[in-house]
């Protein structure tokens, strides 16, 4: 049986919601007991490995495979010119000239980027692929290299023939009257160009895929770790001409995503290809090289020409920035980056008048895809950079003038002014949390003590919204063709012979506990404790409910998965309560579900049920039954939330529906002699609404607050003129470990969302204020050293120390016009 | 990366034209070369160990003369690829008689690519320096040897 509902309200009463109970899932992972892709054999399977390009830009004038063929123990090889005979191109997003674009899953005739897959080749041993792919002989003619986005706008070198253009999509969007804004501020303060850095998430799993085929049905399993598996199957089906159910995905344990597990199309599809060809189970594993250098990094984006109007009193009222995104080589998931940020136009702000010209190009440099707080991440950076800038050159207290120009708690639910509805929260609030949390006002002392150590001490905020469910109509805002529009998620709970409650998701889960927080609420409304509810770990596309945006991702586990999964428990519920009034003679309301059993409320003892007899009844003892009534107690849920469709002329509308607050807060101190940075005191406040499982969202917030140290002071994908990635390893690349943490301090507040099934919003996205705190504590540091401007989102020591030498250089790209 | 430089050595031009411009003369002076084929005057093939970053980058190096003015200028292209990584090379020679014997003005232009070859990057410089050294030794030891009349 299947159930839609459209925008369930109701907040469920607090028992194990609420509570932080031990995940369900740590036992085994803890115990090293957790069954991951690569842990799967299968007999006679044989092991992939790809050849990827040296060159970020070449034609791709041969390639030999014969020498690799002849080694004992390779089964097989594909290169790119098989795959452009058994696959059509993956499906783009884009208009024109994006739209045009034409990706396969292996280069035809030309590599666009370093480490791009060439050939693949498939041995008896993952070391025999790797020194048979040693064999494979590609002669490569270079061309010309495109590293800057800047200079991939000019066209002078273009990506892809079949385009025309580097521009994969350009448009403005525009809202209020920013002109006239700008016309009657008091300030105009002009910022000429801000650059947020290419990174990514590095979850601690690679990418990889088991891949079986089954030639007498022409099915595919992918034993796999893809985080989105029913859009990787919208990609994949057409590409390799079968129908989606043709396509099996199977998840286990997840070693993280972060979104670099959403593209793994072109990959996958030939390991199809190659399971078919060689009639064996093929398994690939990403190198971690390769996974720095070719998976997907987060979007790089500069900002041109920012104007913000400012008022006498420091209320900003607008402001116009020009936007240009690199999305790497192929635009894959993009061009929705274009647009998901639109999410959080205004940030946390009042500001009503706001144009954005926004474009995106190709470049030589890795594919992008989704990343933690991906594209908001970006426009949020922005948005908070412009009000410390603002702060600094008006001589505006950075607290006072966020709190002024909050959206304030009694404006909510607020609509910005694409349309979008912030449902709750209460920033200043939540700022002052932080602000309490590192004793703000000991601030100036600190400063004093640090600097007769010879330090300089800063300062910073970061304030950022996590925007969760978001609605696939905003991407006909980029391409009104695309059939996309709302969101779902599926779920079914069953009631078996023995009285176990079990569970299946149509989501994916990486380490985001959804085992445990779905049996929280499970528990809940059944009546048990979560230790009866078996909530089966990972996806099946065959066997588990799943809906088409089933996956896990946009911060959307906490409306529409558990939305799911509290729809299928509640229609077991209500069956569970008419049996037991069908056995124990009584009317249904005054059966109570309770610690297991189905009893008459203030009833005798014996007037009870116990969950395994309600579940052997239906499953095995059932013929007295009156066929009149048939219940099943195994239902399945689909929750489609209610979002009403966008307005692609005025680009308008509800493009997602929870807004979780993080409000971060950082203390530095900076040698002035290396440009060594040291967070010495930091605060994390999250407003996600109702915590299913605090705990959970207390790891969530530490997981993206170190995302986001990372990304401040260290990550950072650096190319050279040639296209090659300098920082493809963790030696080059350094994620933050246990010892680069600073004492981390966190607080929480709860403003339930009045849109969500359990007044719960998605929060795991946060890491931007992080980000953006660190670069505002550096800029107030610096302020005692000539006030070097932060223009970067990554400020390692060499930029900091750089900043420090020449601090005018570093802050010429501001310009304040008064009236 | 360019290097450059200037080497006396104590043989006439012709002695040192000869060693220098005879692919099987060179393959004994660069260091990691593990076997050496020639396919024609102008072009030579060399597997190569080049010790870069974290051990030994295997490599099958495509040598081809780009010019050559007898006695006085040659140049070169070297190719090479191995797994995740590729290097492009390109050295010139030009010889000058000077008393005592012959001056060898030199220039290389290295470039090395990719994913595993970025790991290389930052040690490339002291590993080109130390290559260059290593050549040039060995280049004075045989052009000494070769105008002596003995190996």
């Amino acid at each position: 049986m299947s159930t839609v509902t459209e925008q369930p309200t109701t907040t469920l009463k607090k028992g194990y919601v609420g509570q932080s109970i031990p995940r369900k899932e740590d036992k085994r992972l803890v115990q090293g007991q957790g069954t991951f892709f690569d842990d799967v054999r299968r007999h006679g399977m044989g092991y992939v490995h790809f050849v990827r390009s040296p060159y970020a830009h070449a034609k791709i004038v041969s390639i030999d495979v014969s020498k690799a063929l002849e080694l004992e123990g390779v089964y097989g090889t594909i290169t790119g010119d098989e795959v452009a005979i058994h696959t059509d191109p993956f499906f783009e997003m884009s208009v024109e000239p994006g739209g045009n674009i034409k990706d396969y899953a292996l280069a035809v005739g030309r590599v666009r980027h370093m480490g791009e897959p060439v050939a693949a080749v498939c041995a008896a041993t993952r070391e025999l692929a790797r020194d048979a792919a040693d064999l494979i002989e590609v002669d490569y003619d270079p061309l010309p290299v495109l590293v800057d986005a800047e200079e991939s706008l000019k066209n002078e070198v273009v990506l892809h023939d079949d385009a025309g253009s580097n521009v994969v999509w350009s448009g403005v969007f525009d809202w209020g009257d920013v002109d006239q804004a700008l016309a009657d501020a008091d300030h105009v303060v002009k910022i000429d160009r801000l650059h947020f850095h290419r990174f990514s998430s590095t979850p601690l799993e690679c990418a990889g895929a088991l891949v079986e085929y089954d030639k007498g049905t022409g099915e595919w399993t992918l034993t796999c770790n893809h985080q989105m598996p029913g859009v990787g199957a919208i990609w994949m089906a057409p590409a390799l001409r079968t129908g989606i159910d043709k396509l099996r995905f199977v998840t286990h344990d997840i070693g993280g995503g972060f979104g670099n597990k959403i593209c793994l199309h072109p990959q996958y599809v030939v390991l199809c290809l190659m399971a078919r060809k060689l009639g064996r189970p093929v398994q690939w594993t990403e190198w971690r090289t390769d996974q720095h250098t070719a998976n997907a990094h987060g979007n790089e984006r500069t900002f041109f020409d920012v104007e913000v109007a400012v008022k006498a009193d420091g209320e900003m009222t607008g402001f116009k920035v020009r936007a240009l995104d690199d999305c790497g080589a192929f635009p894959r998931y993009e061009p929705l980056g274009c647009i998901i940020w639109a999410q959080v136009t205004p940030g946390l702000y009042g500001w009503r008048n706001i144009r954005v010209d926004f474009t995106q190009v190709c470049t030589n440099k890795s594919p992008v895809s989704p990343n933690r707080g991906y594209s908001r991440m970006q426009h949020l950076w922005l948005t908070e950079r412009i009000v410390d800038i603002v702060a600094t050159e008006l001589g505006l207290d950075p607290v006072e003038v966020r709190k002024r120009n909050y959206v304030k708690a009694e404006q909510m639910p607020y609509e910005t002014p694409n349309g979008c509805v912030y449902d709750s929260g209460d920033y200043a609030a939540a700022l002052d949390i932080a602000l309490d949390l590192i004793d703000y006002g000991s601030v100036e002392a600190r400063r004093s003590e640090a600097a007769s150590r010879g330090k300089l001490l800063g300062f910073g905020i970061g304030s950022t919204l996590d925007s969760g469910t978001n609605n696939f109509g905003q991407s006909t805002l980029l391409n009104p063709d695309l059939q996309f529009s709302g969101n779902n998620e599926a779920a079914s709970v069953k009631l078996d012979i023995f009285g176990e409650v079990v569970v299946t998701l149509g989501t994916v889960p990486q380490g985001q506990g959804h085992e445990t927080t779905a049996a929280q609420v499970v528990a809940d409304i059944l009546g048990c404790s979560p230790d009866q509810v078996n909530v089966r770990r990972g996806h099946d596309t065959w066997f588990n409910s799943h809906a088409g945006f089933s996956g896990t991702y946009a911060s959307q586990f906490a409306f529409t998965g558990l939305g799911a999964v509290k729809g299928a428990a509640e229609l077991v519920r209500e069956e569970m309560i008419q049996l037991a009034a069908a056995v124990l003679q009584a009317p249904p309301d005054v059966i109570e579900l309770a610690d297991g059993f189905a009893r008459i409320k203030d009833g005798p003892e014996e007037a009870a049920l116990p969950f395994m007899a309600l579940g052997a009844i239906i499953n095995a003892n059932n013929a007295f039954l009156p066929p009149e009534f048939n219940p099943t107690l195994n239902h399945r849920f689909v929750c489609r939330p209610y979002f009403g469709m966008v307005d692609t002329e005025k680009k308008t509308g509800q493009l997602t529906l929870t807004y979780a607050t993080q409000i971060h807060a950082a203390v530095v101190e900076v040698d002035p002699e290396t440009g060594e940075v040291e967070i010495v005191d930091y605060a994390a406040v999250d407003d996600c609404g109702v915590r299913i499982n605090p705990q959970i969202v207390e790891g969530q917030v530490h997981g993206a607050t170190a995302h986001a140290i990372g990304a401040a002071l260290s990550e950072d994908f650096v190319y050279d003129e040639e296209g090659t990635l300098l920082t493809a390893n963790f030696y080059d690349y350094h994620v933050p470990h246990a010892m680069d943490m600073p004492p981390l301090k966190t607080g929480a507040m709860e403003s339930p969302s009045p849109v969500a099934p359990l007044g719960a919003k998605g929060m795991g996205e946060g890491g931007g204020g992080g980000i953006h705190c660190i670069g505002a504590a550096i800029q107030d540091a610096l302020r005692a050293a000539g006030g070097a401007i932060v223009y970067t989102s990554c400020n390692p020591p060499h930029r900091v120390w750089s900043m420090l030498q020449d601090p005018e250089a570093n802050s010429a790209h501001v310009e304040v016009v008064s009236r | 990366m360019i290097v450059s430089g200037t080497k006396e050595l104590p043989a006439p031009r012709e002695t040192v034209w000869g060693v220098i411009n005879e692919p099987s003369e060179m393959a004994k002076l660069m260091p990691g070369v593990e076997s050496f084929e020639i396919t024609d005057e102008k072009h030579w093939t060399a597997k190569v160990k080049v010790p870069l970053g974290l051990g030994g980058l295997k490599m099958t190096m495509n040598f081809e003369k780009l010019e050559e003015r007898p006695l006085e200028f040659a140049s070169m292209r070297a190719k090479g690829q191995g797994v995740g990584a590729l290097m492009d090379m390109t050295t010139s020679f030009t010889l000058s008689e000077v008393e005592g014997g012959t001056s060898m003005v030199w220039e290389a232009d290295v470039k090395i690519a990719g994913p595993v070859g970025a790991m290389g990057q930052r040690v490339l410089q002291p590993i080109v320096n130390q290559q260059v050294s290593q050549v040039l030794a060995a280049l004075e030891e045989r052009v000494s040897a070769a105008a002596g009349g003995g190996e």
